[in-house]
């Protein structure tokens, strides 16, 4: 743990979890990254300091008194798009894809280890400060994907990708660092059309890896978050 | 008109027909005979007639060949008159015994009908009894039973529903007065409620007496078939009970071992560090405090799997897929073992049809197991490669395998065999959930060594082809 590594004077991080003890494990942990990290007991109040003091980033702990924890992400993204981590100690698959449905960018489950909640924390942080930059060019180990002219190159080589690939990877660029949940891709590739398509979505997957990862087993670029979706992390 | 009318109606023209033949046939000779010779024939026809057209047709021929005796063979002929009193006995006996003898006909043969009835009775009764005791599943018995008594009360629609005996009473066989749509029964085990069973017809009806008697006995049946289900399902639950305690004996054994010396050493080392000690050995901590996190996960996972309620989201997947999340999860925990994956080349995309993290976690602890148990350095091997059927993962290591004789036990759970007890970690779930999260996809996990895997795990899943993914360009 790097403790003497400089906070960033403009980052605020707001902590909502109803348990004092794990409010400030994450204070801890957010020591060096925040500079300032505001704490809330309640889902209220966490909504109401969310949208009065608009942090940078704000955690979330999944089972909260008075809200449900995927109410109070739908509710948290009706007015704001602050990046946000969720917590919990509930490790069903369904409910993680649930929670990233509802607006959460990523999730940590307890018990989590400090180093692992600030590689989240830092990604989505570092995530947030270039998302306009959907439609620049990526240059990523020896990958090169130039969105706007619809051109990938592997080590120079043009590679050919199918309009489904095409979808695909344009909505990986897009949330580059990102889970994108199966449902979240079907969205972006094939639109909310009901279609005997959408069941191929991890074979498109497959194929796009085939093209675009050295090696297809061992991906560096397409990762697989196991029932709930795909992340794109070019540079992690 | 209906065929039985005309049925009706032929016989009583034949009948007719043959009383005027067989008049027309004695009329020449009736000089020449007796009277009870005529007597005798018209009778014959009398019977005949009853016997083939029944009681009325009898009676009308009786009538009819008395006033023919009468008319035609007694004299002074052609009239009513009768010269000889003694001939009206002779008629009115035979018109007395034409009317007794087509009653007699008539009785038998509606004791007959009735013997009739009462043997299809007793057939649907068998047939019922042997639906009831022989149908493999209780559930399929209740619908032949349904089907028998639908039959029988020549009803569109029988159904049998189960339980609910705080439902108001419909009512028993026979008690049925006006005719109605449907009619409900109580269906009753040793003065129980355990069921109803409603009859219902498009047009309104009303059972006879008869099908009523029949009704209470078929009912019974019903009931029978009913109380099966139960007993089945009592049955069931109670095995599911007995697997459930084992695991619990199993359990606590275990946890109490298995929980309280990683917590043991957590509270000595707090203590430790408490009172002024080495602060590195908070590692230590963060290590039992890991391994108990992944105890508790396994311990949920495995009563789930119990219990039957692990969810399964099975969808078309890829073998690079399972076997990419595998190795990403394992990472860091390969102990310098060389992991190669070699992926069945004769198929552009290996693709089956299975739920993607509980196979990542089979495959994950495979792994593990291969790191912990063969020689360090040596190479693990992972293979895919299918059939039309399965998709089938091998995981292979150098190590020297599971014995002979721990086999059958190394898939139950917190068991660790001789290997694992030097040293290396577990939970002793590890095995135990992944053959159960291989059978609830569908799939199976084996232990299967060979001529050149000394130490290989096999895991099958359904096989599925992608055949619409592959885009025209």
């Amino acid at each position: 743990m790097s403790a003497s590594q400089q906070a960033d004077p403009g980052v605020s991080v707001l902590v909502v979890d109803d348990e004092p003890q794990i409010r400030r494990v994450v204070r801890n942990a957010l020591d060096g990254i925040a500079s300032r990290v505001l704490e809330a007991s309640s889902a209220r109040e966490g909504l109401d300091l969310a949208a009065s003091v608009q942090p940078s980033l704000v955690i979330l702990d999944l089972t909260l008194p008075d809200l449900d924890g995927l109410e109070v992400c739908r509710d948290l993204r009706a007015f704001s798009s602050v990046p946000l981590i969720v917590l919990s100690a509930r490790h069903s698959d369904q409910d993680k894809a649930a929670l990233l449905d509802a607006g959460a960018d990523d999730y940590v489950t307890k018990p989590f280890s400090t180093l692992e909640l600030q590689a989240r924390v830092r990604a989505q942080l570092r995530r947030a400060s270039r998302s306009e930059a959907a439609n620049e060019k990526l240059v990523a180990g020896g990958l090169e994907i130039d969105v706007a002219r619809r051109i990938v190159r592997r080590d120079g080589v043009e590679v050919h990708l199918t309009p489904t690939e095409w979808g695909l990877l344009r909505a990986f660029v897009a949330n580059r660092g990102r889970t994108l949940t199966h449902r979240q891709l079907f969205n972006a590739v094939w639109g909310r059309a009901e279609g005997d398509a959408q069941q191929y979505l991890r074979v498109y997957v497959g194929q796009l890896r085939r093209k675009l990862e050295a090696d297809p087993v061992r991906p560096k670029l397409i990762r697989t978050d196991p029932a709930v979706g795909y992340r794109f992390d070019p540079d992690p | 008109m209906s065929d039985p009318d005309r049925r009706r109606i032929g016989r009583w023209l034949t009948w007719w027909l043959v009383l005027a033949a067989v008049t027309m046939a004695l009329l020449p000779l009736r000089t020449r005979l007796d009277k009870a010779h005529v007597a005798l024939v018209f009778l014959l026809v009398v019977l005949g007639g009853s016997s083939a057209g029944g009681r009325l047709l009898g009676i009308t021929l009786a009538g009819a060949a008395f006033a023919l005796f009468d008319v035609v063979f007694v004299r002074p002929y052609f009239t009513f008159r009768v010269a000889d009193p003694f001939d009206w006995l002779v008629l009115v006996t035979f018109l007395v015994t034409g009317i007794v003898a087509a009653q007699l006909l008539e009785r038998q043969r509606h004791e007959a009908e009735v013997a009739r009835q009462r043997a299809a009775e007793i057939d649907r009764l068998a047939t019922l009894g042997a639906e009831t005791l022989n149908a493999p599943r209780p559930a399929d018995a209740l619908q032949g039973i349904a089907e028998v008594i639908r039959q029988a009360m020549q009803v569109d629609r029988c159904e049998i529903e189960l339980g609910d005996a705080s439902a108001p009473d419909p009512g028993r066989p026979g008690d049925q007065t006006l005719p109605a749509r449907e009619r409900r029964v109580a269906l009753d085990i040793r003065g129980e409620r355990v069921g109803t069973l409603v009859l219902a017809s498009a047009r309104p009806f009303l059972l006879s007496r008869d099908q009523e008697r029949v009704l209470g006995a078929l009912s019974y049946y019903a009931a029978l078939g009913v109380e099966r289900i139960r007993l089945a399902g009592a049955q069931e639950e109670a095995e599911s009970l007995r697997r459930a305690d084992r695991l619990k004996d199993a359990l606590i054994a275990s946890v109490s071992h298995d929980l309280r010396t990683p917590l043991t050493t957590i509270k000595g080392i707090a203590d430790e560090i408490a009172r002024g000690g080495d602060h590195t050995r908070a590692y230590v901590i963060e290590d039992e405090a890991d391994h108990l996190s992944a105890l508790v996960g396994d311990l949920l996972d495995l009563s789930q799997l119990a219990a039957g309620q692990m969810p399964v989201t099975t969808a078309l997947n890829t073998a690079d897929d399972a076997i990419g999340a595998a190795l990403q999860r394992v990472e860091g925990a390969m102990q310098g073992h060389e992991v190669s994956v070699k992926l069945d080349a004769d198929w552009p995309m290996l693709v089956g049809r299975f739920d993607l993290a509980h196979t990542t976690r089979i495959l994950a602890n495979l792994l593990e197991n291969a790191a912990k148990y063969a020689p360090a350095g040596t190479p693990i091997v992972v293979r895919a490669w299918r059939d039309d059927r399965w998709l089938f993962f091998g995981v292979e290591d150098a190590g020297a395998g599971i014995a002979a004789e721990e086999r059958d036990q190394a898939f139950a759970p917190f068991v660790r065999g001789t290997q694992a007890r030097r040293g290396t970690r577990g939970t002793g779930l590890g095995l135990a959930i992944a053959r159960q999260l291989a059978t609830v996809q569908g799939g199976r996990l084996d232990y299967e060594p060979d001529a050149t895997a000394q130490s290989r795990f096999v895991l099958r899943l359904p096989a599925a082809t992608a055949s619409a993914a592959s885009e025209s360009l």
